[in-house]
């Protein structure tokens, strides 16, 4: 049945323990979109020093992305933990019916997830250090294209989730 | 200028420190590496049966009638551990020769084996 530590269903039932565990890595996952979103946005599109306020989408670029990063390598990592410890699940109770359907490529972009969520973790260490030594201009070019490359990883693991969700996710 | 950079404040001593920098750029550029070599040669450091909660060391396979057998977690493994090594012993390096390593390796390496990858899942990609 995956991991389930035997003293927590003294006061919870499996479907509850799966479905409070994979609510928290959905939540996490949202808070780490929502970070790097806004941090890939603040190095693609800077605003101008002494620039007036804008609007929503100036304001939603204006963000101090130095002061994302650390949020971002936890949430990862924390994320990533979530996801991993559900996958004792999925992959005797979601992937096998998914199989059994013929929804291949939907299994197919699962795998990519996963795959990218492991090269992201390796990524973490060099992410920090652009970030924190963000007065160095030698890491300027390299922190806003890793920046943009971990951003574009986070939003294809998260619609692959929800996908795979709408697949065979709750209530089925 | 950007709003970004008014923002910056003095780096933390271990993002000042080199060491550390051979470390991360290293780790990164293994990371993607080793983890497509382990995913396409399968070689996972354990693998775990979901249905018993066995973990075997290595490579196994699924054994019959207790459910499938896992090899991600053996991958990431392997990838941790290898990347770790590698940027470790990249830090007992002359400096002047880490230096060399183009920073953006960090995120061309992994953009290129995203490509792989998906060629490796091709068992999926059916109509």
């Amino acid at each position: 049945m995956g991991l389930v530590p035997d003293f927590l269903l003294d006061f919870v039932t499996v479907n509850t323990y799966w479905t409070i565990l994979f609510t928290v890595h959905a939540l996490l996952a949202v808070a780490l979109l929502g970070a790097l979103t806004h941090q890939a946005m603040s190095v693609l599109m800077p605003v101008r020093q002494g620039a007036a306020a804008g609007g929503f989408v100036t304001r939603f670029r204006a963000v101090q992305g130095a002061g994302y990063a650390a949020a971002v390598c936890i949430l990862w990592v924390v994320t990533f933990f979530f996801g991993a410890w559900i996958y004792t699940k999925y992959r005797m109770y979601v992937r096998i019916p998914i199989e059994q359907q013929g929804f291949w490529k939907t299994q197919g972009v699962f795998e990519l997830k996963e795959h990218l969520a492991t090269i992201g973790l390796g990524l973490l260490p060099v992410y920090w250090l652009f970030w924190k030594d963000a007065r160095n201009p030698e890491y300027d070019s390299a922190r806003k294209w890793l920046t943009v490359l971990l951003a574009a990883m986070v939003w294809f693991m998260f619609l692959v989730g929800h996908i795979v969700n709408n697949v065979r996710g709750f209530g089925s | 200028m950007t709003a970004a950079t008014d923002t910056r404040s003095a780096a933390p001593s271990l993002a000042r420190s080199a060491a550390f920098r051979t470390f991360a750029v290293v780790c990164a550029i293994a990371t993607p590496v080793i983890y497509t070599i382990c995913e396409i040669q399968n070689w996972p450091l354990f693998t775990y049966h979901p249905g018993t909660n066995r973990i075997d060391l290595f490579w196994a396979p699924p054994v019959r009638n207790e459910g499938p057998a896992m090899h991600w977690y053996g991958w990431t493994a392997n990838t941790l551990i290898g990347s770790a090594i590698l940027g470790f012993i990249a830090t007992m390096l002359p400096e002047n020769m880490t230096r060399r390593i183009p920073l953006s390796l960090v995120w061309i390496v992994p953009l290129a084996v995203v490509p792989v990858l998906i060629y490796a899942l091709k068992f999926f990609w059916r109509w």
